[in-house]
């Protein structure tokens, strides 16, 4: 009993920062159509820019919204600057820019800061929390990282769902062509996404990178687990890319748990199969409905 | 008569690669009337809404919007220069609301009370879409759709409202239906109305001129009345 509850909330507290790329590739390939291989290669770029500020200033807290600062600047740089001129062209062009992204801000980490193994801090204690005797598998800074995660979630959703620049986000994501028709400014919609994305990933980084330390491929596995979560979400569904995030850290904390930790990225290829087999979109796609 | 039209297109060449779909197309239409813009299928009618709505860009030519040139600038600007076109089928976003489909429409406009404004409005009109404000717009009829495209186009307040096919599809109480509302909106708002049609003569039934195209060219312009009634055109171009 008490090892099933260590392993779902820790299972939970981790499946969230997958959550967050996970959201990350949905706002891209939402508003685009491009996966950004590089997505993992921001959050770690970002994640420095944290490590710099806090062993500057000595403030996490400072470190922290500047990475998430970064983050959203940094994607919106990207999608001008380097991922627009191959909007309209062949998919392909998308899927090698963003490849070649990621290959550079890895090695400009690398140049810039060396690659040995750097630790980072985490926002709040790291030892196991106990009700009695009684261990929850779960420390104050995993609580932290699910809440921070969740509410970052909830304010995309209100975003989405009350707000102007919500709609024509929307909007944009399902018909674009329409959008512009009636006066929705494309290029700029499509910025704020990529500047979003840019976001989710670097909170992501700053949340992970405590329990994985900091070095030019920190973020490659987390990447991965991100991309498999947001697949099983449906890919077009930020609500999806949550439940896929979550549902895929718990099946890896049972996994690990009782299988033992040896082939975990085995049984997240699992999952994605069993899910992929079951709703070929993913669980929340709504692909099928906008084919028609 | 050029200053004053609301929408003046100017010897408008345009084609898609090697093939010209129109060439040397002019038209111009006065505030407040519907122009009825016939001919057969490929006969250039949905090129020509589509280059004066930014997505297709002409070769030579101009287009003027109230005397303001609006050629060759992006879709979204010309929309907000007071152009609204509504293209051919499939226009509603089926995964939005009914009310978020209207209310995108408002969005270029400034102002909270004046998109709330124009959204009790479009309510008051059309009162079917008042009832499924909250549902999806994929639950609609193609009907429905057709009505709520056009809300929402209407949603911007434009000057010109562009309409492609508007009574594809529909069955034949809806294609009455919504050429009611095409004569209608022009009483109403003194709205000007480019109307791309198959069914010249429902079209030629509301409109105050037409012009006729065929493979990209214009080949009779003029009172709705006389193109109606030239037999020769009619059945060479028109199919009634």
């Amino acid at each position: 009993m008490q090892e099933f509850v260590e392993f779902t909330l820790g299972g939970i507290a981790t499946g969230m920062i997958y959550a967050a790329i996970a959201v990350s590739l949905v706002l891209i390939w939402r508003g685009t159509r491009v996966l950004n291989y590089s997505q993992g290669g921001m959050a770690m770029f970002t994640t420095y820019v944290a490590w710099l500020v806090i062993r500057g200033t000595g403030s996490y807290w400072a470190g922290f919204v500047l990475a998430l600062a970064a983050g959203l600047v940094l994607g919106a740089i990207l999608e001008r600057g380097v991922v627009r001129p191959t909007m309209g062209k062949s998919p392909l062009n998308s899927v090698i820019v963003t490849i070649g992204l990621l290959i550079f801000l890895e090695g400009l980490a690398g140049i810039l800061y060396g690659g040995q193994y750097r630790s980072f801090p985490a926002a709040f204690s790291v030892t196991g929390l106990k009700i009695g005797n009684f261990a929850l598998g779960i420390s104050p800074n995993d609580l932290f990282t699910a809440a921070a995660v969740l509410a970052a979630a909830l304010a995309l959703a209100a975003v989405f769902r009350y707000t102007s620049v919500g709609l024509r986000l929307r909007a944009t994501a399902f018909r674009p062509d329409v959008a512009r028709l009636l006066g929705v400014r494309i290029g700029r919609v499509l910025t704020l996404g990529w500047a979003l994305a840019g976001l989710f990933g670097a909170l992501a980084g700053v949340l992970v990178t405590p329990s994985t330390f900091l070095y030019p491929n920190s973020m490659d596995s987390i990447f991965v687990l991100g991309f498999t979560a947001a697949v099983i979400g449906g890919l077009d569904s930020p609500a999806g890319a949550v439940a896929g995030g979550v549902l895929l850290g718990v099946v890896l904390s049972y996994a690990g748990g009782y299988l033992g930790s040896s082939l975990v990225l085995v049984y997240g290829l699992i999952v994605l199969a069993l899910v992929l087999m079951v709703r070929p979109g993913g669980l929340f796609s709504s692909t099928a409905a906008r084919r028609v | 008569m050029t200053k004053a039209a609301a929408l003046a297109v100017e010897d408008i060449t345009a084609g898609y690669g090697g093939v010209l779909a129109l060439e040397a197309v002019s038209v111009t239409a006065r505030p407040g009337t519907i122009t009825a813009v016939l001919g057969a299928n490929g006969a250039g009618k949905t090129t020509m809404l589509r280059t004066i709505s930014g997505l297709v860009r002409p070769r030579r030519g101009r287009i003027l919007v109230d005397g303001v040139d609006v050629t060759r600038r992006r879709p979204a600007d010309i929309a907000r220069a007071g152009v609204a076109h509504v293209p051919e089928g499939q226009g509603v976003i089926t995964e939005l609301t009914v009310e978020e489909n209207l209310r995108l429409g408002a969005l270029p406009r400034k102002g909270s009370a004046v998109r709330s404004a124009a959204l009790s409005d479009a309510y008051q009109r059309f009162p079917a879409l008042a009832e499924r404000r909250r549902k999806a717009a994929g639950t609609l009829s193609g009907g429905e759709r057709q009505i709520l495209v056009i809300a929402r186009a209407l949603m911007a307040a434009p000057r010109v409202l562009l309409l492609d096919e508007p009574s594809l599809g529909l069955a034949p109480r809806m294609v009455a239906q919504v050429m009611d509302l095409v004569r209608q909106l022009r009483e109403g708002t003194g709205l000007t109305v480019l109307l791309v049609e198959q069914n010249a003569r429902s079209a030629l039934a509301i409109a105050d001129s037409g012009i006729v195209l065929n493979l990209g060219k214009v080949v009779a312009a003029a009172d709705a009345a006389a193109l109606a009634a030239d037999v020769g055109l009619r059945r060479h171009y028109l199919g009634f």
